[in-house]
């Protein structure tokens, strides 16, 4: 089995008047097991010449279903106006918005496609899911 | 306006032949342009104690909508069989089994667009702070 770690550290010295300082790290497990998830797609990009609607960016019929994947998107331009927003499922269910440099990092059980629609044409994204089956 | 930044980081040495090393940081930015979100919940802590499967966590009403609003949320259970379910709109977003986070953005794009948890077990406890524009 394979070990890949996820961290995450959100720090702010003015968001309130007390500092903020979190870092939290979780090592990439198969749903309800410690035995490491050992499947990628590797870290892809795509570059969007015109603008998207609903496009399917992972399609839930890659990945078996009720497993316990991970999802990692960024927003790779640098508009600061441009966005992707983020849709889940066949209803497309808006979850949000990344801008520029923006990033999700969220568990995925492989249930439903991931679509994103652009707001502007010649946008750009990484991706990659680490999954379990 | 506040600066908060993010920075998530993927590290394997063995999940490819080729090492995993991952890092990509971004600033809390609003919807509108370059200014740092101002609001927070806070970092906050809800132990479910039992019967509250589809706890309201975040409702879509209390936030403005299509907006850059930021949600962190950990699952700090060290039992690896316990998860709690996230939904978006009645829409499974993933399971975040032991220590397992999660950072996403959030539009609130309708009143329906609620963040609920749901957990496996009683006495479970969700660590969560929301980033508001």
């Amino acid at each position: 089995m394979a070990t890949t770690t996820a961290t995450l550290t959100i720090s702010s010295a003015d968001l309130t008047s007390n500092p903020l300082a979190i870092t939290t790290s979780s090592t990439l497990y198969k749903a309800g097991t410690t035995i490491g998830l050992e499947q990628t797609t590797g870290l892809s990009k795509k570059v969007y010449a015109a603008a998207q609607t609903n496009a399917t960016l992972i399609n839930k019929d890659d990945y078996a279903d009720n497993t316990h994947s991970r999802v990692y998107i960024r927003n790779s331009g640098s508009s600061s106006t441009d966005f992707f927003t983020i849709e889940l499922g066949s209803s497309n269910i808006v979850l949000g918005r990344l801008y520029g440099g923006d990033f999700l990092f969220i568990p995925y059980e492989g249930e439903q496609d991931v679509d994103i629609t652009s707001s502007a044409t010649n946008m750009e994204l990484e991706f990659m899911v680490i999954n379990e089956g | 306006m506040a600066t908060t930044t993010a920075t998530v980081t993927i590290n394997s040495t063995d999940l490819l032949t080729d090492e995993l090393s991952l890092s990509t940081s971004c600033t809390l930015t609003n919807a509108d342009g370059n200014n740092g979100l101002t609001g927070t919940s806070g970092l906050g802590r809800k132990t479910l104690a039992s019967g509250h499967a589809e706890y309201v966590l975040f409702d879509g009403t209390d936030y403005v909508a299509d907006k850059a609003h930021k949600i962190y949320l950990k699952n700090t259970s060290t039992d690896p069989t316990e998860f709690f379910k996230i939904t978006i709109n009645s829409e499974e977003i993933g399971r975040l089994y032991s220590l397992d986070w999660m950072f996403m953005p959030w539009s609130a794009h309708d009143a329906d667009n609620d963040i609920k948890i749901d957990p496996s077990a009683d006495n479970m406890t969700l660590e969560y702070m929301l980033f508001i524009d």
